[in-house]
């Protein structure tokens, strides 16, 4: 990564005020905070998903409490997660 | 509104978080762990990953992050990101947004990597109150889940059922002569196999057959 940058490196004014808006730095930028791409999975899952598997678990009480609920009553938890056997589907619910 | 980038897929809670987005100020991310991607998918990369979604919205980059881009540029070799400044930037940016973050296959990522990857998860959870974390992963990993996260998890176990559904709907959906059966017999079939005891579906012996084995 950093041979990506090093080479532009004299490129880039740093004496103007952080003004990245050209399409090309928030590229670097981007690419500097990860060069994983997880979409391209969720792409391919959506691909083989039957449409209205796991559409009962957006009606389960512990979907709704914690898609729902305000963060400030403490009955609520901030994190929902779904454990099942290898199989099962899970993420096809994602 | 921030969006997820692919956000016109086909999924289920992403699906929903997304439709909300496009009509109120929410941000979508997911992140899909894979056992086979393990020594990309480092800490450093996963969270980075979160950030680069968050920030890819139509608003551009928030400036707290293209400093922090323009100071490692400044060092000497290295990408210059570690946790703890990611966990910075994030703070800074999305303690006030509504912000959704997906977590597919905990359990894909190795040990020493999820004690990380809890732990920022944690923290992200703490600075930023309107901040929602879902997760998928398999059992053995739920008492890690909720040790790190202080017991403030609910739990949903995902039965075996769906899976059977799922490979039936494909198996009629892709039947190359449908003509040769009535809707009364395909109602039925969707309405009885899934009820039959699901161990006749995931002996081992049977796996290997199952496409829907391994999600």
């Amino acid at each position: 990564m950093s041979q990506l940058f090093s080479h532009n490196y004299n490129s880039i004014n740093i004496a103007n005020s952080f003004n990245f808006s050209a399409l090309d730095d928030e590229a670097k930028i981007l690419a500097w905070l990860s060069p994983l791409e997880p979409w391209i999975r969720h792409r391919d899952i959506g691909a083989e998903r039957v449409d209205g598997i796991g559409a009962w678990l957006l009606e389960t009480r512990e979907f709704r409490r914690w898609h729902d609920a305000p963060r400030e009553d403490e009955s609520n938890h901030a994190t929902l997660f779904c454990d099942g056997n290898p199989g099962v589907g899970k993420s096809y619910i994602m | 509104m921030v969006l997820l980038i692919g956000c016109d897929n086909s999924s289920l809670v992403i699906d929903k978080l997304c439709d909300e987005a496009r009509e109120g100020d929410i941000a979508v991310m997911c992140f899909y762990f894979d056992f086979a991607a393990r020594n990309e998918q480092s800490p450093v990369n996963m969270l980075g990953s979160l950030l680069r979604q968050f920030v890819s919205g139509p608003g551009g980059i928030p400036e707290v992050v293209v400093q922090d881009f323009q100071k490692q540029r400044k060092g000497i070799g290295g990408r210059g990101l570690q946790v703890s400044g990611i966990l910075k930037m994030f703070q800074a940016i999305a303690a006030t947004k509504r912000t959704f973050i997906c977590v597919d296959a905990l359990d894909e990522c190795v040990p020493e990597h999820r004690v990380v990857v809890l732990e920022s998860l944690r923290q992200i959870l703490q600075g930023s109150p309107n901040t929602r974390l879902f997760m998928t992963g398999r059992p053995q990993v739920r008492s890690e889940v909720e040790k790190t996260l202080d017991g403030a998890v609910a739990f949903r176990s995902i039965q075996t059922e769906d899976g059977v559904v799922r490979y039936l709907c494909d198996k009629l959906k892709n039947d190359t002569t449908p003509e040769a059966m009535s809707s009364a017999l395909k109602a039925e079939i969707m309405k009885t196999i899934p009820e039959m005891n699901s161990e006749t579906y995931v002996e081992p012996s049977a796996k290997d057959k199952l496409p829907w084995v391994g999600g």
